[in-house]
């Protein structure tokens, strides 16, 4: 196996860290707090993530499942959210390779377009479907997600960033 | 100093690292057609749901088991709700208060001249023999949140098909017509409000008594209706008040929409552009009215004569 230069050996990934952490994702973007386009889309960030770092255990058709929550959710149209997840997780999947030889900075700005083009997808489906313009402010939701993309980072690695053998110096 | 590379990895329990080799055999469908498939379906729900209306029962299931997170997910927001409702001074809620009191005494006034107006015009409808006018049932519920959908205007409702709602009620609040019942789910329904881009509403000018349609125009500031085909001459001017004019046989008749702002007669064009604001709080309307849609429970059709009756089969026949 090919190894990064200064890459971290990490503990295996808990699947129900996983998994909780997906629910916890869904559960923030349903804090109802009025319609505000500008609103970062943290489902659509932890989908990435664990699409770009455990593409075997999260993928397309788990997208596709938390898509469809948040489209019941929001009231919008049934399959737009799903649509939208489906494509970033599988372009997250077909970047995951390259994606984590880079730092984390640069990780960011390379998942960028992926959220623009999850955010384009929705707009598109909706302006097709009848919809009314959300206005100008729509356009930072993907600068947002971006941006939080090395805070994810450090959130979601740190459970395999443990020690594998803790002891009374090491509790964590 | 031991080397790196014998010691370290020796002591280290197996089953530590993230490193597995793929499965060799067991790959499943490639991620292509995984997408493929799941947007095939994500299209076809789409079209479904938007065209033939026939998604509400995935709708209703997927909502009847999210309905645990969104109340969880609700219970920061309504925390502090309380908490500020709390701390509000007490100024302001004396002064709340006695405004809803004055306003209070005022509809008793009104309200007591309608009892005797309704006796009134019930004896001279039997007069004229009219049908009598009906009085919608109505109930209860509570706004629980704006939809975060930016591309529509929706309210969520606390009742549902549990608390009998039905699809395409009308829903007001203390000062107007908010929407319309679109969706009911098991313990939850959604409102379409009057300034949604898809809501139409056929209105009545109060002062003159020209019926027209209204339609939602979200772009204004906080969401507007606009009268669409008047004609540029139409007789229409700020502070009309249109009401519902009960021809749809959904809303009653009489009920305050909207009142007209601002009205744009131009040369160019054969139409006014009329802009009008809603009554009732679209933004944050808490407490609101579901009435039962007139068409369920309508005035009885009158009785057509036999002949005709056996005409039409007949005409069906062939």
């Amino acid at each position: 196996m090919i190894m990064r230069p200064g890459q971290q050996l990490l503990l295996p990934a808990n699947p129900v860290f996983i998994w909780g952490s997906l629910l916890l994702a869904l559960l923030a973007n349903m804090v109802p707090l009025g319609r505000t386009p500008w609103l970062p889309d943290l489902l659509a960030l932890a989908l990435v993530f664990w699409s770009v770092h455990q593409p075997l255990r999260v993928g397309i058709v788990a997208a596709f499942l938390f898509g469809l929550a948040m489209d019941v959710h929001e009231t919008g149209l049934l399959g737009q959210h799903a649509l939208a997840y489906t494509a970033l997780s599988y372009f997250a999947i077909t970047i995951h390779r390259r994606l984590l030889w880079f730092s984390v900075p640069s990780q960011a700005l390379q998942v960028l377009p992926l959220f623009i083009a999850a955010h384009a997808i929705q707009l598109a489906v909706r302006m097709m479907a009848g919809g009314s313009f959300p206005g100008g402010s729509l356009l930072l939701a993907p600068v947002i997600e971006s941006l939080l993309w090395p805070l994810i980072s450090i959130i979601l690695l740190a459970p395999q960033r443990r020690a594998p053998d803790p002891d009374e110096n090491r509790p964590l | 100093m031991p080397r790196r590379g014998d010691g370290a990895q020796l002591r280290m329990p197996l089953g530590t690292l993230d490193r597995s080799p793929p499965p060799f055999f067991k790959q499943g469908p490639s991620a292509l057609s995984k997408l493929m498939v799941c947007s095939t379906l994500a299209l076809f729900l789409m079209v479904a749901d938007a065209r033939f209306r026939i998604a509400q029962p995935v709708r209703a299931a997927v909502a009847t088991i999210l309905f645990p997170v969104e109340w969880l997910a609700m219970r920061p927001v309504l925390g502090l709700r309380f908490v500020a409702g709390y701390f509000e001074s007490l100024a302001s809620a004396q002064a709340g208060e006695a405004a809803a009191r004055q306003r209070l005494a005022q509809l008793s006034l009104r309200a007591n001249q309608v009892e005797q107006l309704e006796v009134e015009n019930r004896r001279l409808r039997k007069l004229l023999e009219l049908r009598d006018r009906l009085g919608a049932p109505a109930r209860a519920a509570e706004v629980l949140y704006d939809a975060a959908d930016p591309y529509s205007r929706k309210v969520i409702l606390d009742a549902g098909l549990a608390q009998g709602i039905q699809p395409g009620s009308p829903v007001l609040d203390e000062l107007g017509v908010l929407g319309q019942v679109t969706r009911v789910h098991p313990l939850v329904s959604e409102v379409t409000l009057v300034i949604d881009r898809e809501q139409a509403i056929p209105v009545l000018n109060a002062r003159t008594g020209a019926r027209s349609v209204a339609y939602g125009d979200p772009s204004g500031q906080g969401g507007t209706l606009e009268l669409r085909f008047m004609a540029g001459n139409a007789d229409v001017q700020p502070g009309d008040l249109l009401t519902t004019s009960g021809v749809d046989g959904v809303y009653p008749p009489g009920l305050p929409v909207a009142r007209v702002s601002k009205v744009d007669r131009r040369q160019d064009s054969a139409f006014a552009r009329i802009e009008c604001t809603p009554q009732a709080l679209v933004q944050g309307a808490r407490h609101v009215m579901v009435l039962t849609p007139l068409g369920s429970e309508g005035p009885q059709r009158p009785a057509v004569p036999e002949d005709a009756t056996a005409g039409a089969r007949k005409g069906q026949r062939k």
